[in-house]
């Protein structure tokens, strides 16, 4: 049985795509006929500043849609750490860009590194990132089945962006098999 | 009018924001123009709607401002259909001059105002309650209006189709007000096979000789003359007679504005609503609107849980306030708790309508939205209290 209620954030700076990813993630999860909530904040700025993409998957009618501890967090840029990390479950796993960053605080969590955004521009574009962190999450948590975020990321892409998108997806599955874990700061 | 018959209604859940919700409740309403200019956390509404309008065979305009679009809005719909446009604060300040037009010349039609932090420019991406008593208030003179503040996509689509029915029966300008956390959120949602409410505007007709445009049937609504059915009419923001021309006569000046106040009193019995949860017994009543209303919604359970008598009063139709309704719900509590996202609005009303008990404010300005958390210890510690 899947927990009553599962909390999660993509962290870090707007222009990453971490909206999008929860998007997908969101209607992978409705696809499977989990009751979901997304929310997001951003600044008003185009590029740049503190973004986070927010998500509650819960059993039934999701109460409050917004996040109050979080059971999953992933960080693409170190910008999302200091408002993220109090509000981090003991236990919750924290899944961190290599280079974007670096330093975690120390805690509970189970904290890991992985190479997303080299492994993004090695795929041939630094703008995949974020569906590489969604791959590792995914193979990470067993959140949704690989089959209903594939669908939805087949459905949504835009013309010229599939095959990119299904690469750094399959190579967010890749990486999660091997999970390197965060040195302490 | 609460009573939306979602009996056929088959889930088909799909993840939807609160403004996507509010552009397909217009367009199930009936929806066939939209003039706007985009202003975040409401430019979704006019995104979709720029997409959709069209292929429904409607009208979709960007216009120049704030000021225009609320113009067009109220010759959109004086033209005979029912007509929506979307902004957020500082947009809505512009828009009030016209609002007090089409609430004093009678003109149905939508205004949804998402609100976001002020004053002025403030914090465009981060949610605030600030604009209760702007949507009540916020043009100048005497003038109803009627507020319907939904507090999930679900239910902004379900009052967005009311806010348009209530529009073409009463006659009036309804505002929409929900706050960004609400608006931007997509919740999934099961709209499949629901047939949307329309009410239809009610029409002149009989002797065109002696039609007068703001006679008044018993339910004090004057039947509205639908372009090209000859029949002859004056419309102005001065005040007027029956006849539709400027009239300054001091009878029929009161009479009307009269008028104009007692047609949505006889209403009330459609406009109101309201949800009221474990207020039977409750001995410490939270009442709020919006994001703030759904983290009080949590608070309640884990009040609850410890053994303290507390409940929430939510009023959907924010004004005119729903007043009997929170004398009901409130009639065991010893003490109000109003969570906000102002320095305290809403609490104000409160306080005029429950003027022997204690009501306490909770109040947040930062541009954070208030956690079920903060509310479950204020209202545990008035339960303790009192």
């Amino acid at each position: 049985m899947p927990k009553s209620r599962i909390e999660l954030r993509f962290g870090g700076t707007g222009g990453q795509g971490l909206v999008l990813s929860a998007k997908l993630l969101a209607d992978a999860l409705a696809l499977e006929g989990r009751h979901v909530a997304q929310s997001q904040t951003y600044e008003p700025t185009s590029r740049g500043g503190f973004c986070n993409a927010d998500l509650v998957v819960a059993a039934g009618e999701v109460d409050y849609p917004l996040p109050v501890a979080f059971d999953h967090l992933v960080l693409l840029d170190k910008i999302a750490v200091k408002p993220s990390w109090p509000r981090l479950k003991d236990g919750a796993l924290v899944i961190a860009d290599s280079r974007l960053c670096p330093e975690l605080p120390d805690g509970s969590m189970r904290r890991c590194h992985f190479p997303l955004n080299r492994t993004a521009i090695e795929l041939g574009s630094e703008r995949v990132t974020n569906i590489v962190a969604l791959g590792v999450l995914i193979e990470m948590t067993g959140l949704c089945k690989r089959a209903s975020v594939e669908k939805v990321i087949r459905a949504s892409s835009p013309r010229g962006f599939l095959d990119l998108n299904m690469d750094a997806l399959a190579a967010g599955y890749d990486l999660a098999k091997a999970p390197v874990a965060a040195a302490a700061s | 009018m609460n009573a939306i018959d979602r009996s056929h209604a088959k889930p088909a859940a799909k993840l939807l924001s609160g403004n996507a919700a509010c552009a397909q409740g217009a367009l199930d309403a009936g929806c066939t123009f939209f003039a706007g200019y985009p202003i975040t956390p409401s430019s979704e509404i006019a995104e979709r709607l720029s997409v959709l309008l069209p292929k429904a065979g409607g009208v979709f305009i960007q216009m120049e401002d704030e000021i225009a679009a609320m113009a067009a809005v109220v010759g959109a719909s004086m033209g005979g259909v029912k007509a929506l446009t979307a902004t957020s604060g500082p947009g809505f300040s512009l828009k009030q001059e016209n609002i007090g037009y089409a609430a004093g010349a009678e003109i149905p039609c939508v205004v949804v105002n998402v609100m976001r932090g002020g004053p002025s420019t403030g914090m465009p991406t981060r949610p605030s309650q600030a604009d209760i008593y702007q949507t009540r208030y916020g043009s100048h003179g005497d003038y109803p209006i009627i507020v319907l503040a939904p507090a999930s996509a679900r239910e902004i689509y379900d009052e967005t189709i009311r806010a348009f029915d209530l529009a073409e029966i009463c006659r009036t300008p309804v505002i929409l007000l929900y706050d960004q956390v609400i608006a931007q959120s997509s919740e999934t949602v099961a709209l499949g096979g629901r047939a949307p409410v329309h009410a239809t505007r009610k029409w002149a007709s009989g002797p065109r000789e002696s039609y007068k445009p703001y006679a008044a049937d018993a339910d004090g609504v004057p039947p509205m003359p639908r372009p090209g059915d000859g029949y002859r009419t004056h419309t102005t923001g001065l005040t007027h007679s029956e006849s539709g021309f400027p009239s300054q006569d001091p009878e029929t000046v009161t009479r009307n504005l009269g008028r104009l106040y007692a047609k949505l009193d006889h209403f009330r019995d459609l406009i109101d609503s309201y949800e009221a949860v474990r207020c039977e017994d409750a001995e410490v009543v939270i009442v709020a609107i919006g994001i703030s209303a759904r983290a009080a919604r949590r608070a309640v359970d884990a009040c609850r849980a410890e053994g303290h008598k507390v409940g929430l009063f939510r009023p959907i139709t924010l004004w005119p306030f729903p007043e009997i309704a929170l004398r009901e719900a409130t009639q065991h509590a010893k003490a109000i708790l109003v969570p906000e996202l102002n320095i305290g609005q809403l609490r104000l009303e409160i306080e005029r309508q429950l003027r022997d008990r204690r009501v306490e404010g909770l109040h947040l300005i930062s541009g954070e939205p208030i956690t079920p958390a903060q509310i479950a210890a204020a209202a545990t510690k008035l339960a303790t209290e009192v």
